[in-house]
C-alpha cells in the first residue's frame, strides 16, 4: 500500500466513514448568496461602485476612452518620474490601438520577454520603477483586478516593480469575485486558458503589523492605478 | 517553535502577561479597531447569518470527505506536474521538506507567513543543514526572526505585543538600523532588506489558506505581497498545510476567501488572494518543481469525534479578537503558537491534556467567540466537551487530577481572571450560593468554583462580593465594556 493510501485510509477509519462517497454527494451550496448579491446592478452601477470601492483600498482610479488611452498613460508615467518603465508582452496591445504607443514610448520600455527565462525576466522587472499591465477583469464589490499569469506577463511582473498601472475595459467589471471564477473555469474547462497562476490583487500592498498603523507599499508595488477604458 | 511555546506553568505565564501593559494595551486597541472594521465589513456585505451558513457547509462537507477531497487535490496536483507527500508527523513533515533542500542544494529559503510551518519547526529542521539561510518575510515574522524567534502572539497580528520603539531597537541591534521609529520608515527599510534576500531566494515556503481540489491550485490569502514573491521566484516552492484545508473549487475558496478577509481584518478582500500552482510551459518565474507537504500531526484526533468542528477553521483569529480572557492575557499567556479560544479548544486536540489541559479553563464561556466565527464552530461548548472529557478520564486515571486542578489554577489564578471566569455565565454562581465544597467535578460542572477553597482559589477572596454578572442574552458587548471600566476602577 502505497504512503498515500495508508493516509487517507487511516482517515477514513479515524473519522469511522468510508472513502469513496464524494460522487454520490458533491457538495451543494445551501443558497446562492454568491450569485444573487449585486446580481441587480446597471454596466454604470458596476463602475460607480468600482470606482468607490478602489479608491476605498487607496487605488488612484482613472478613466479614459481607447483614443485618449496614449496620453492617458503618457501622463502616468510622467506623474511617476518613470525612467525605467516595463511593459507586458501581449496581443492586448493591439487590442488597445497601442501598438504605435508601445514602439515609440521614451524613455524606452523593458519587457517581460517569454522564453527570455526566470533571471532575465525577473531581473528586469526588479529593475523596473513602473509597469502598465493588462487585467483581465474589475471586480465592482471589492476594487480587485484579476490576472492570470501568461508567458508574456508574469507573476513578479505585478509584485516588483515600484508603480503600477493595470489597463481594463468597462466591459470587464464583474461584480464579484465570483463571477470572475465561472469565466476563468469555464476558461480552464475549454483548454482557453492555461496558466500556473491567476492574481486577484486589491490596491497596494499594505501592512498593520507595526502597532496597528497602515503601512502602504511593503513588498509590493507602493502605489496602483486602475486605468478603465470606458468605450471598450 | 514546535506547538507548545512555554515550558511556564500557566501562572508564570500569567503574571508575565500582566506585568507586560503595553502589551494589554495593544491587544485591547487592536481588539476594539477590529471590532468596528469587522462588523463594518460584515454589515456591508448583508446576509451575514445566511453567509455564515454557507461558509460552514463549506467546511462541514469538505471535513466529511476529507479523504476524497485530498485524494481529488492530489491527483490534480501531480496531473499538474507537483508531487504531494502526506505526513502524519511534524517531524515527518520537517524532515521531508529538508530532504528537499538537500537534494535542491538549495542554501537560500525565503517563507512567507504559515502557521503550520511554525507547527511543524521547520526553521530549526532547515537550519540544521551547512550553510543554511531561512528568511521570514512576512513583515511581522520578519521583526519575530531577528528578535531571536520571539513567540506569535497572534495567529493574523504575531506581533501585536511589539511597539515601535522595540522594533526600531531590534532592526538596529540586528540589522544597522538607524533611522527613527516611524513605522513607515521601519517598513521602508525591511522592504529593501528583504526584496535582495528575495532575489537570491532558491527554496520557497508557503502555507495554504485554502487547497483547490478539482484543480490542484492552493490559494494564499495575504496583504503584504511576499507570498506572491515567494511562489514567483525561487525555482522550487514547498507548501505546508495543515490536511484539512480544502474546498472543492475555486467558487468555494472565493466564498470563503471573502469570508476570511472579512472576519481577519475588516477587508472585503485582502490585497492579494492568489490561485497558483506548478509553472506551465511558456512561463518564465513561479516554481519550476512544486512540492506540498500535507500534515496531519493530531488533527485526525478530532475526525468523527466531539471535536470535528474545530476542523473547519479558517483562522481568521476573530476569535481571539472577541475574547476578553485573550484581551486580558495576550498570546503569550496561552503557551501554545494557537492561542485564544480556537487555540485552546484546538492544541488539546493536537497534543492532548497532558500538554494542554489547562487551556481550556482559560475561557469566560461568555460564547463570543462562537457568535462571530464566520464558519459557525461553537467554540465555548467545546470548550465546556473538553472540560467534560478531561472529567471523564479523571474518573478512569486518579493520576489526571493534576491536570485538572492545573486547570482550575487557570481560571481562578488571578482576580481578573477569576472575574472572567465568573463574569459572564450567569449560572455560573449557582455554586457559589450553595456553598458546595470545591471539587473538579463541581466546577467542571458548573463552569465556576465554589467558596471554601481558598488555597486553590488565589483571589477568590478578592471577588467574592462581587455584583451577580449580567445573564448571557444580555448584550456582550455592553457587558464587556461595563467589565472593563470595573477593571479601571478596580
Ligand atoms: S475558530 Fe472561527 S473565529 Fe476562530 S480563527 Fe477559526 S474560523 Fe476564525
Amino acid at each position: 500500500m502505497t504512503e498515500r493510501e495508508a493516509f487517507l485510509d487511516s482517515l477514513a477509519t479515524a473519522a469511522k466513514r468510508p472513502r469513496h462517497q464524494l460522487q454520490d454527494h458533491p457538495f451543494k451550496p445551501l443558497n446562492d448568496l454568491p450569485d444573487t448579491t449585486l446580481a441587480d446592478l446597471s454596466a454604470d452601477d458596476l463602475f460607480a461602485l468600482a470606482e468607490k470601492s478602489s479608491e476605498a483600498v487607496h487605488v488612484d482610479f482613472q478613466t479614459t476612452t481607447k483614443a485618449a488611452l496614449p496620453q492617458a498613460l503618457d501622463a502616468f508615467l510622467a506623474a511617476k518620474a518613470a525612467k525605467t518603465p516595463m511593459l507586458p508582452t501581449s496581443t492586448a496591445f493591439a487590442d488597445f490601438g497601442l501598438t504605435t504607443w508601445r514602439d515609440q514610448l521614451t524613455p524606452q520600455p523593458s519587457f517581460w520577454v517569454p522564453n527570455a527565462g526566470r533571471e532575465a525576466n525577473i531581473d528586469t522587472a526588479s529593475h523596473a520603477d513602473a509597469a502598465i499591465g493588462f487585467a483581465d477583469y474589475l471586480l465592482a464589490e471589492s476594487g480587485t483586478i484579476t490576472v492570470a499569469t501568461t508567458p508574456g506577463q508574469g507573476r513578479a511582473f505585478h509584485f516588483l516593480p515600484t508603480h503600477y498601472l493595470a489597463v481594463i475595459k468597462k466591459s470587464h467589471i464583474l461584480s464579484r469575485s465570483r463571477q470572475a471564477m465561472y469565466r476563468y473555469e469555464k476558461a480552464f474547462a475549454d483548454g482557453s486558458l492555461k496558466t500556473s497562476n491567476i492574481n486577484f490583487i486589491t490596491g497596494p500592498s499594505n501592512s498593520g503589523d507595526i502597532e496597528m498603523v497602515l503601512i502602504v507599499g511593503v513588498h509590493g508595488p507602493l502605489d496602483m492605478t486602475y486605468l478603465v477604458v470606458e468605450d471598450m | 517553535m514546535p506547538i507548545k511555546t512555554s515550558d511556564h506553568p500557566f501562572l508564570t505565564r500569567l503574571a508575565e502577561s500582566e506585568a507586560d501593559p503595553f502589551m494589554q494595551a495593544a491587544v485591547a486597541k487592536a481588539q476594539d479597531a477590529q471590532w468596528d472594521k469587522r462588523t463594518a465589513a460584515r454589515q456591508d456585505l448583508g446576509n451575514w447569518a445566511q453567509w455564515r451558513e454557507l461558509a460552514e457547509q463549506i467546511r462541514q462537507h469538505v471535513v466529511r470527505y476529507l479523504p476524497d477531497y485530498l485524494e481529488e487535490f492530489a491527483d490534480n496536483v501531480e496531473a499538474r506536474g507537483g508531487h504531494v507527500f502526506f505526513a502524519k508527523t511534524d517531524d515527518e513533515a520537517a524532515n521531508y521538506i529538508k530532504q528537499i533542500a538537500i537534494d535542491k542544494g538549495a542554501q537560500h529559503v525565503v517563507k512567507s507567513k504559515s502557521m503550520v510551518t511554525t507547527e511543524i519547526d521547520l526553521d530549526k529542521k532547515l537550519l540544521e543543514i551547512p550553510g543554511m539561510s531561512v528568511l521570514e518575510s512576512d513583515l511581522a515574522e520578519f521583526i519575530l526572526e531577528e528578535d531571536d524567534f520571539d513567540e506569535p502572539t497572534h495567529i493574523v497580528f504575531p506581533t501585536l505585543h511589539k511597539n515601535r520603539d522595540q522594533i526600531r531597537t531590534i532592526f538596529h541591534d540586528k540589522l544597522g538600523y538607524d533611522g527613527d521609529n516611524d513605522p513607515q520608515h521601519l517598513a521602508r527599510f525591511a522592504r529593501k532588506y528583504l526584496r535582495a534576500s528575495f532575489l537570491q531566494a532558491d527554496l520557497g515556503v508557503t502555507g495554504c489558506n485554502f487547497a483547490i481540489a478539482d484543480s490542484g491550485l492552493i490559494n494564499l490569502v495575504t496583504n503584504e505581497g511576499n507570498a506572491d514573491l515567494v511562489m514567483a521566484i525561487p525555482k522550487t516552492q514547498v507548501v505546508v498545510m495543515g490536511m484539512e484545508r480544502l474546498v472543492p473549487s475555486l467558487k468555494e475558496a472565493e466564498v470563503l476567501d471573502q469570508m476570511l478577509s472579512r472576519s481577519a481584518v475588516g477587508q472585503k478582500l485582502t490585497s492579494y488572494a492568489t490561485f497558483a500552482g506548478r509553472q506551465v510551459d511558456g512561463e518564465s518565474d513561479g516554481p519550476e518543481d512544486f512540492y506540498v507537504v500535507i500534515v496531519d500531526n493530531g488533527r485526525s484526533n478530532a475526525l468523527g469525534g466531539d471535536f470535528e468542528a474545530v476542523l473547519q477553521c479558517i483562522r481568521c483569529g476573530a476569535c481571539l479578537n472577541v475574547c476578553p480572557v485573550y484581551r486580558h492575557i495576550g498570546g503569550h499567556g496561552y503557551g501554545s503558537i494557537y492561542p485564544g479560544p480556537i487555540g485552546a479548544v484546538l492544541s488539546p486536540v493536537l497534543r492532548g491534556y497532558q500538554e494542554f489541559g489547562d487551556l481550556p479553563f482559560a475561557s469566560s464561556l461568555c460564547g463570543a467567540c462562537s457568535e462571530t466565527c464566520p464558519v459557525k464552530i461553537p467554540l465555548h461548548k467545546l470548550l465546556i466537551k473538553h472540560r467534560e472529557v478531561m472529567e471523564n478520564q479523571l474518573h478512569m486515571d486518579h493520576s489526571f487530577n493534576n491536570v485538572l486542578m492545573k486547570g482550575i489554577g487557570v481560571a481562578t489564578g488571578t482576580p481578573a481572571m477569576f472575574r472572567m471566569a465568573m463574569g459572564v455565565d450567569h449560572t455560573m454562581f449557582g455554586p457559589l450560593s450553595k456553598k458546595a465544597p470545591i471539587s473538579t467535578e463541581n466546577f467542571i460542572n458548573n463552569g465556576g468554583f465554589v467558596k471554601n477553597a481558598p488555597s486553590l482559589a488565589k483571589g477568590w477572596t478578592d471577588v467574592r462580593d462581587l455584583p451577580r454578572p449580567p445573564k448571557h442574552t444580555e448584550n456582550f458587548r455592553a457587558w464587556f465594556k461595563k467589565h472593563q471600566s470595573e477593571n479601571k476602577h478596580a
